[in-house]
């Protein structure tokens, strides 16, 4: 028998004391789990949100380079028409090469040439001609002209390839221009650290032929054995000719790699400089220089930029070296010269990227936008919505309120809640073999995502709209019901706008998930390089997060910054579909 | 006095039935709630119906507007007449019946929406104006006969939710008056009431008596003894003893109803 007074004396006492003190212990173990993890998951959040927008930041601005052009009447309009078609069709290509040419002549040479050609993008030349072809009276003027940068430009001037740093230097220079080489020497020792570091990396590459000659080394060793077990005159001779070669290979590499070793170690003496190294640039009287061969004092360079005067023991003169070597950056040193004498004329502009948010996709980074992909997901939503929204709260008002309750609507429930867990890419190879297959439903359009994203949601907003409508209490339905109302009038005017807060937010959930799908639109062809904006829903187009994925995949450097832009935007698209949700529901809300 | 009044009305209209019950059984699936009831219901009169929880007498009154249809296990048997015709009868439509008699709830539940719209929706939905200025004379006549009008008339887009527990009674009374039913059921009344809104809604019952035949299912016998002029006593499912509500409180004839009167089951 249990004494009930007794026990009431368990509430006081020191062991009570401790039952409470552990309760409180566990209360406050709990709360502070809870925090960690509400802190883990910003943390995250900031993380994640610093990094994207960090690096959007690069795709907020284009740059432009002014120069001067002569828009010549015979080049492109030689009869004179005045017709803007003629105009447009015209070589203004060739015509933007021509000006590149005569804005740097030393530019010499296939390659050098075409990394010229690479300063702006090659959209440039066309909206020049959609300008001149509009107005058709700049035939023959000289006009200056912002030039689209190229991607590459734009990146090194956003110290995407590192940074050109200036060295200081004391001495006074002197340079003899022979065609388009020179011969730049100092009055003191300025290259030496260029010339040390030059240096520092021969023994690298002295490690590397010791290492080639171990290989030979290891071959040496075993032809002696293979000679020394040799029966025949034939093997012997054979053997002995393998010997002989592995050995003078060997011997060479060794002496290579004491000679690099050897000039490593002492401070002076002239070497090359190669795209391996650290580029060294020389800035004087006008021109630009770039070092080919170095010693303390002197180097050996290539004229890019011709100066404009003689230099003879100058002290005017800047000594320039990249972060990079220019086998590790997309930038040529030439680029780098060029760019760096147009932004000394101030011919550089870089502006909002408004260019982004107003076109299409295109294989050129500094052309391509996003407009094309959020209109088409824009497109791709209206369908699912219209297709997932009215048939989804549809079949939830059939399932909850009309419907008899039997082994057959259980199985039909049962399914619907299986729908909800099919991997999307399954739905996306649905709609590939039925609305592509079987309709002919046009591919890549986003009536055709808009069809699968519709057959993923559905069972979403079923689920959630389900619950919303058990939400409402009876006693609503008894009162409607007790009215003579019949039964789909008590639901539609009654229960429907009770539970259509529930309904919406399930639906925005939905099509929340709907807007991130990729990959069941991968399989229904969204994944193709559309350039022109979608009008309809029957035009081929893309989606954000599609867009997303391709950018994503690009090689170009210049794509990193677009594709966390393009996530900004997907992001942006979602938020204003929550704010749209939390006003609706706001709007619907009311007290029963 | 009013006694006096009473029991001349009574007698007046003594033979002007409305509905009649004839070996009424309902199973909610294999339970047998009400077992072979016969009752007739007075016309312009308040029959109570009282009994100890469980007894099936608000099983019964929803029967009489069949609102037990909507209720996948229920079944009732037995013949159910309305002015002499079969209420469950196939070509009879329970939306059409249910304007005809019309229920006021245990909990006051008006619809979320404003105090206008919560009376005028049985009178859209029949088609009972023709226009905006006769819905608005049948929404202040209801209201009027709710005995609600003085207290919501300035704020009738205000919404029905925000009365109080009293009020929201007597505007689900309004709405059910709007329909201009023949019949009203109401289920426990005064339950969530305080004294005062009960009293208020009694006196209201009693007026609703000159146009509308009332059944009304309390668990107050006090109400019953004050609103009523039959009363009809439920237990176990069974109908015990059908009544003049004099007679029934003052002289019962089965010892149950004594012993449920008198306060020894319950």
């Amino acid at each position: 028998m249990v004494d009930m007074t007794e026990l009431t004396g368990m509430h006081s006492g020191a062991s009570a004391a401790k039952r409470t003190a552990s309760r409180r212990a566990a209360e406050w173990r709990l709360k502070l789990y809870g925090i960690l993890a509400i802190f883990l998951a910003g943390a995250a959040l900031v993380a994640l949100l610093w990094s994207v927008l960090g690096t959007a930041t690069g795709a907020l601005t284009e740059t432009y380079l002014k120069m001067p052009i002569t828009i010549e009447a015979e080049e492109i309009d030689p009869d004179g028409t005045g017709d803007p078609k003629i105009i447009r069709r015209a070589d203004f290509t060739g015509l933007t090469k021509d000006m590149l040419k005569a804005e740097f002549p030393n530019a010499t040479g296939r390659t050098t040439r075409r990394q010229l050609y690479d300063l702006t993008s090659a959209g440039a030349a066309f909206e020049l001609a959609d300008m001149v072809s509009e107005d058709p009276s700049l035939v023959g003027q000289t006009i200056e002209y912002p030039f689209l940068a190229s991607d590459v430009t734009d990146l090194y001037l956003k110290d995407d390839f590192g940074k050109l740093r200036e060295k200081e230097v004391s001495g006074l220079l002197s340079i003899a221009v022979v065609d388009d080489e020179a011969t730049v020497t100092s009055s003191v020792n300025d290259f030496s650290e260029a010339l040390g570091r030059v240096k520092d990396g021969l023994i690298d590459e002295a490690r590397v032929l010791r290492r080639q000659a171990a290989l030979q080394d290891n071959g040496v060793k075993f032809y002696e054995r293979e000679l020394e077990a040799a029966t025949t005159a034939d093997e012997t001779s054979s053997a002995e000719a393998q010997l002989k070669t592995r050995r003078a290979a060997r011997d060479n590499l060794l002496a290579k790699a004491e000679d690099l070793e050897r000039r490593s170690t002492t401070a002076s003496g002239s070497e090359e400089l190669g795209k391996g190294n650290l580029s060294v640039l020389i800035k004087a009287g006008g021109g630009w220089f770039k070092g080919t061969q170095i010693d303390t004092s002197l180097i050996e360079a290539d004229v890019i930029i011709p100066p404009t005067e003689a230099i003879e023991d100058s002290a005017d003169w800047q000594l320039f070296v990249t972060d990079l070597p220019e086998n590790a950056r997309k930038v040529t040193d030439n680029q780098i010269i060029w760019i760096e004498s147009l932004k000394e004329k101030d011919s550089v502009d870089v502006v909002f990227n408004s260019r982004f948010f107003t076109s299409g996709d295109s294989r050129e980074p500094e052309l391509a936008g996003i407009l094309g992909a959020a209109v088409g997901s824009f497109w791709t939503m209206v369908v699912t919505f219209a297709l997932a929204f009215p048939i989804g709260v549809a079949a939830a008002i059939y399932l909850e309120e009309f419907a008899p309750k039997n082994k057959f609507t259980d199985f039909i429930e049962v399914n619907i809640n299986n729908l909800a867990a099919v991997p999307s890419i399954v739905f996306g190879l649905l709609g590939l073999s039925l609305f592509l297959g079987v309709f002919g439903v046009p591919r890549s359009a986003p009536i055709a995502g808009g069809l699968v994203l519709a057959l993923m949601t559905l069972p979403t907003i079923i689920i959630a709209s389900r619950a919303a409508i058990r939400a409402v209490p009876p006693s609503i339905r008894d009162a409607a019901v007790g009215l003579g109302a019949s039964p789909l009038q008590a639901s539609v005017h009654h229960v429907l706008p009770l539970a259509m807060p529930g309904i919406l937010t399930g639906t925005i959930i939905g099509m929340a998930q709907a807007l991130g799908e990729t990959a069941p639109l991968i399989m229904i062809g969204m994944v193709a390089f559309i350039v022109d904006i979608p009008q309809g829903i029957t035009d081929s187009a893309s989606v954000l997060p599609v867009q997303v994925f391709r950018w994503s995949d690009f090689p170009e450097r210049a794509f990193e910054a677009r594709t966390a832009a393009a996530i900004c935007v997907l992001l942006l698209f979602l938020v204003v579909m929550n704010a749209i949700a939390v006003f609706l529901r706001k709007r619907f809300e009311r007290r029963w | 006095m009013l006694d006096d009044l009473r029991s001349m009305e009574r007698v007046m209209a003594d033979d002007d039935i409305k509905i009649v019950a004839k070996g009424v059984d309902v199973f909610y699936g294999d339970n047998h709630a009400i077992k072979s009831v016969d009752v007739n219901i007075q016309n312009r009169a308040v029959t109570a119906f009282i009994g100890p929880s469980g007894c099936g007498k608000s099983t019964f009154l929803r029967c009489l507007n069949r609102m037990n249809d909507t209720i996948d296990v229920c079944r009732v048997t037995g013949d159910m007449l309305l002015d002499g015709q079969d209420i469950y009868a196939k070509d009879v439509d329970p939306v059409q019946l249910r304007a005809r008699v019309g229920m006021v709830f245990q909990k006051p539940n008006p619809f979320p929406k404003s105090i206008y719209d919560n009376v005028a929706y049985g009178p859209k939905i029949h088609g009972l104006a023709k226009n905006k200025s006769e819905l608005d004379e049948i929404v202040e006549k209801s209201l009027r006969r709710a005995a609600i009008w003085d207290e919501v008339k300035d704020r009738l887009d205000a919404p029905g939710t925000g009365l109080s527990g009293g009020q929201q009674q007597r505007l689900c009374i309004g709405r059910a008056v709007a329909t201009a039913p023949e019949v009203l059921l109401m289920d426990e009344p005064c339950s969530a009431l305080d004294p005062i809104a009960t009293a208020q809604v009694e006196e209201l019952i009693d007026e609703l008596r000159q146009d509308f035949t009332v059944v009304i299912v309390t668990h107050s016998m006090q109400q019953a003894a004050r609103v009523s002029q039959k009363t009809a006593f439920f237990h176990l499912g069974d109908l015990v003893e059908y009544g003049e509500t004099d007679k029934i409180f003052t002289n019962p004839e089965d010892p149950r109803t004594e012993s449920y009167i008198t306060g020894r089951i319950g």
